[in-house]
């Protein structure tokens, strides 16, 4: 427990040290720490940094391992999970723009890398998880017909034994195409969209990315709003989407660069608005416009809405597009 | 909830919850020293064969402190709410939101700023920090209901070892009013309004939250902690929080029931 009433400075290097020695594969000593530390703007040396591991020590979030290097225990992982409020508020976005800097894909030749998100099933119930994956990729929800299936030896990503991963194209690319045709991007709500006769009619809920400590989209299937199964078989049912703001002068160019990802199988565009208008009810500011996407986790939504136990990790990692195949 | 036909969806304003929330303080009529007026409630569903152990849970709850009022209304399937009547096989349990605090402020003549709906974690009895949040005018749906349906409570933990996660809310103030908020938390304590958390300093933190210049917060319990500690338990429960308002008359201390 990092207590409330410790010095801010202390608790904001207490909080960076503990999330370094946890993004560590390994026990990690103070000098590497330091230069860590050094990397993400915190003025401490090697000595700072004994200090406030003995700190953690005490309070039972780090424990020794070797000779020097320290470990994060279980209550260290959950008090980076609870701690340092102010620093979550929007985290989701502060996550989703490192990913985004990272979006490599040309939308000429379909080299690079995209975002995906993974879904984790267990083996049996594989083919008729793949089969409701394909049956969306064929509908206008879809953001791409790419998958990539991952097996217990995959390189990319960790997968636990006896399942198997589906990595799907995540809608977020987009945002990384668009900010790579220098066009600022700013994601801005996780929505739930209304479809009617296949059609997108209006949005029926929105959450702002900058007001909230918990992934809006989780929000949304834990609550059990969707209806992506009913949107499939009637035309009629409510599905995952998101809202980013461009800037007004920057529309033609967004079109043109969606247009190309279209052609090389990246899209799931519902709504390029106009200037100073709503996008399906969503309010937009003054001087931008709102271009929504469906998200490319709907069809593992579908999974899990037809019975099938899903672990769903939207926005969870790169892959090189070029790796991944058409269903 | 009713469903709206599709169409009418297509043409009405999206409605954010802060937008709810101050229609709802507005419409808070409530004052302590008569105790007479309109207060806001919650409304929550159960399958009415649940009924008693929901409302022994619900009772040990509310004289435990983690809610806003100890006053609850029963309402018998086929019974109307605002627009929503109780489904049949269900029964509704109508509790006092905390937005009503804010409504008995604002009624007092102090501009009050309902922020967000969050989790407090509670260490030894002691309030020590918010570790979830979700803002009122960031969202269209209910950041209490949001933060139950993600299981992040731990309410029945707070109630038998002093320890846990509870719903709760913070709102700012302009710090020149801080006398008279005091006064009327006061009146409202003695009128058997209670749940305040924590009241911050002027321009600091609150439980790890910073506020704006000029203002301090004021955090409450959330009113349906009572709920949650239901949801943990195992029952299946629809809570509908900042529901409607209500005449107090209506309302039964929760002791003359169970």
């Amino acid at each position: 427990m990092i207590s409330s009433n410790t010095d801010p400075q202390v608790q904001r290097k207490l909080t960076e040290i503990l999330r370094i020695i946890r993004e560590n594969d390994t026990a990690i000593g103070a000098r590497i720490i330091a230069d860590k530390m050094r990397e993400r703007g915190y003025k401490i040396g090697e000595r700072g940094v004994r200090y406030h591991l003995r700190i953690l020590d005490e309070r039972g979030l780090t424990a020794r391992e070797g000779y020097s290097g320290r470990v994060i225990t279980g209550n260290g992982i959950k008090e980076l999970e609870d701690g340092l409020i102010g620093h979550r508020v929007g985290f989701v976005i502060t996550s989703i723009d490192e990913l985004v800097y990272n979006t490599s894909l040309n939308v000429n030749t379909g080299e690079g890398s995209v975002i995906v998100n993974t879904a984790l099933i267990d083996k049996d119930d594989f083919d008729e998880a793949i089969d409701i994956v394909g049956a969306l990729s064929e509908t206008p929800y879809s953001i791409s017909p790419y998958i990539k299936i991952l097996e217990e030896d995959s390189p990319d990503i960790k997968i636990p034994p006896g399942e198997v991963g589906i990595a799907t194209v995540c809608s977020i690319t987009i945002d990384g195409i668009l900010a790579r045709s220098g066009i600022p991007v700013n994601t801005k709500y996780g929505a739930l969209v209304q479809v009617h006769d296949s059609t997108p009619v209006a949005f029926s809920d929105l959450i702002l990315y900058n007001g909230t400590t918990i992934d809006p989209m989780k929000i949304y299937i834990d609550k059990g709003m969707t209806s992506v199964t009913d949107a499939l078989k009637t035309g009629s049912g409510k599905l995952l989407a998101n809202v980013r703001e461009i800037p007004v002068s920057a529309r033609d160019q967004a079109i043109e660069v969606l247009e190309q990802a279209r052609e090389i199988d990246i899209d799931g565009v519902i709504e390029v608005g106009e200037p100073n208008t709503p996008v399906l009810r969503a309010p937009i500011s003054a001087g931008k416009i709102g271009v929504s996407l469906y998200a490319g986790i709907n069809s593992m939504v579908a999974v899990k809405e037809s019975g099938i136990e899903v672990s769903i990790h939207p926005i969870s990692s790169i892959l090189n597009f070029k790796d991944m195949t058409r269903l | 909830m009713p469903l709206k036909k599709i169409s009418q969806i297509a043409e009405e304003p999206i409605t954010f919850t802060v937008s709810k929330i101050e229609d709802l303080m507005y419409g808070v009529s409530f004052d302590p020293s008569t105790y007479a007026g309109k207060i806001v409630t919650n409304i929550s569903m159960i399958d009415g064969e649940h009924i008693d152990d929901v409302l022994s849970i619900f009772r040990d709850v509310m004289s435990s402190g983690l809610t806003v009022s100890p006053l609850v209304k029963l309402l018998s399937p086929g019974e109307k709410v605002g627009s929503f009547t109780i489904p049949p096989n269900m029964q509704g349990i109508a509790t006092v939101c905390s937005i009503t605090v804010d409504g008995v402020l604002l009624k007092h003549g102090i501009p009050i700023k309902p922020i967000f709906g969050g989790l407090v974690e509670i260490r030894n009895s002691v309030p020590l920090r918010f570790t979830d949040l979700v803002r009122y005018d960031s969202t269209t749906l209910d950041p209490l209901e949001i933060l139950m349906s993600q299981s992040l409570t731990s309410v029945s933990d707070m109630l038998t070892s002093g320890s846990g996660k509870i719903l709760a809310n913070m709102r700012e103030i302009t710090m020149n009013a801080r006398e008279k908020v005091e006064e009327v938390l006061d009146e409202l304590v003695v009128a058997g309004f209670g749940g305040i958390l924590e009241v911050g300093e002027p321009n600091s933190d609150i439980l790890g939250v910073s506020v704006e210049r000029d203002h301090f917060g004021v955090v409450v319990v959330g009113g349906t902690n009572a709920e949650a500690v239901a949801q943990e338990q195992g029952f299946k429960i629809e809570a509908h929080a900042m529901f409607t308002l209500m005449d107090i008359e209506e309302m039964t201390p929760i002791t003359q029931l169970v």
